[in-house]
């Protein structure tokens, strides 16, 4: 044999081989989550032991609750976990999902500079909106079709403005770099509890609006339709679903904190 | 099949009706870039021109830090404009962040390397002979320089098509420094980017295929110009 072949067949038998350790045994998961729940770290605490418990490996997509949605509907991932209650039943109702499940749940608030321009420190949410549209401060708003986007829109509609001014940014992007671009701006902005706990360290804005009803914020994991994925994958994400309503999941996610401060709520009883 | 040509036909009807999100960002996408190249071509030709003929003392190094450069990924280059620019960095005072300025500035960085080097090639590889000629003949160095940098006028348009490309169509100095706000910053890959991240394929898709006719278009004006060139 050439030295050429010899050199040609080892590469097959390398590449062979990567190929094999790539195509991996155990069955796959395939879950699409919001920016905000994987910013936070949180999937890192409650995937792990379920991929171990039903022996499947569990792939993470992290795109906009609008994106999520999508791919459910093609079947492109087999779970959704997302955070806007309407888009969510109109999924449902459109038949897409086989289940629906709140999961937990933390709050939306304002942050903004600690100098306070408009003055919204401790208003009411629409107050706050409706302070800021008349100083027309600098706001930035995700603009992605996310959860917390959808959010924003909602809370603007209740206030009867649309805002459109000059330092009203749209910028269209995960809720880590909105939060950077805010910060940067020292503008306002709409941020999910856990994102802002993850970054307290490296924003100098401050949270100025919390609680309210306007700002409770839920989120679910749905399971893709039967007929979009094999029969497989469907109990396994049904099992998944499962799993995410037990205890020891409200466990885990309850005793995930920062400083003493928990990132999220976990769902009370729904079974 | 089908989920891609219902994509392609919103695609092709936001781009026959003239939506103007999405043609704003033509814009900045071809105004940014084009001022970009441009000043990085002004400096960075001659300077790559001059390492290739005169190879003054260090010209290896520089040579090197330019191929380097080249390779530079263009989120390591937004990131290193956001460090200047943040509030809290060196020039935060000027308030260049989020502007197309910011934009501009990091697609010079990417583009000054590429031309350089691409310059200092064409350079480098002339017959000697043209640059002695030039010299005998009572031209100081600048002129000689002058004279090559037109010998080498293909290999220059060449460069600028690269450098064109490759500005036109980053993502990571348009994200992290650009800020992607509609109607100001937004480029056609941010747009795109952002369309993807909605769910909206067919939206997505739009700014794509204006990406391709601005890189058509630049491929025809460099194509007709290296055969001026030529003749």
């Amino acid at each position: 044999m050439s030295h050429r072949k010899a050199a040609a067949l080892a590469l097959l038998v390398g590449w062979l081989a990567v190929a094999a350790g790539c195509g991996e045994k155990r069955p796959l998961l395939r879950l699409a989550v919001t920016t905000s729940t994987y910013n936070s770290g949180l999937l890192d605490v409650i995937l792990p032991p379920f991929e171990k418990q039903a022996g499947v490996s569990i792939r993470v997509l992290a795109v906009g609750t609008g994106q999520a949605l999508a791919l459910g509907e093609r079947g492109e991932v087999d779970v959704v976990l997302v955070h806007a209650r309407k888009r969510e039943e109109q999924f449902m109702a459109a038949g897409h999902g086989a289940d629906h499940r709140e999961i937990m749940s933390n709050e939306f608030v304002i942050a903004g500079p600690a100098s306070d321009p408009a003055g919204i420190s401790g208003r009411d949410a629409l107050d706050a909106l409706v302070r800021i549209a008349k100083k027309q401060a600098a706001f930035v708003s995700r603009g992605d079709d996310s959860g917390t986007h959808i959010r924003e829109r909602d809370l603007w509609k209740q206030t009867g403005i649309s805002p459109a001014w000059d330092s009203y940014f749209e910028v269209g992007q995960g809720m880590g770099k909105s939060l950077t671009i805010a910060n940067e701006k020292l503008a306002y902005v709409l941020v999910d509890r856990a994102t802002m706990l993850a970054r307290e360290n490296t924003v100098e804005l401050v949270v100025l609006c919390e609680r309210g009803k306007n700002l409770h914020n839920p989120y679910s994991a749905i399971t893709v339709r039967a007929d979009r994925v094999s029969a497989e994958t469907f109990r396994t994400a049904q099992q998944f679903l499962k799993y995410l309503t037990s205890a020891d999941t409200r466990r885990r996610i309850a005793g995930y904190q920062k400083n003493g401060r928990p990132f999220f709520v976990p769902a009370t009883e729904t079974e | 099949m089908g989920f891609f040509w219902e994509g392609l036909r919103e695609a092709a009807r936001l781009v026959v009706s003239g939506d103007a999100a999405t043609y704003h960002a033509v814009w900045v996408s071809f105004f940014c870039t084009v001022v970009a190249i441009t000043a990085a071509g002004v400096l960075a030709i001659p300077y790559g021109a001059w390492l290739g003929l005169f190879r003054p003392r260090g010209h290896r190094a520089q040579v090197f830090a330019l191929r380097v450069g080249m390779a530079l990924p263009t989120v390591v280059v937004g990131l290193i404009v956001f460090g200047f620019l943040s509030r809290r960095g060196l020039l935060g005072s000027l308030d260049l962040l989020y502007t197309q300025a910011a934009i501009i500035i990091g697609q010079f960085i990417l583009a000054f390397p590429l031309l350089g080097t691409l310059a200092h090639g064409a350079a480098a590889d002339l017959d000697r002979r043209v640059v002695e000629t030039a010299i005998t003949l009572g031209s100081g160095k600048r002129r000689a320089l002058w004279a090559v940098l037109g010998e080498v006028r293909v290999a220059v348009v060449a460069a600028y098509l690269a450098a064109f490309g490759r500005c036109v169509t980053e993502l990571g100095i348009a994200l992290t420094v650009g800020g992607n706000l509609p109607m100001r910053t937004r480029t056609l890959p941010s747009a795109a980017t952002l369309e993807v991240t909605r769910g909206e394929f067919g939206k997505a898709l739009a700014p794509g295929i204006l990406l391709l006719v601005l890189a058509c278009g630049a491929a025809l004006v460099t194509h007709r110009l290296s055969r001026e060139a030529r003749s």
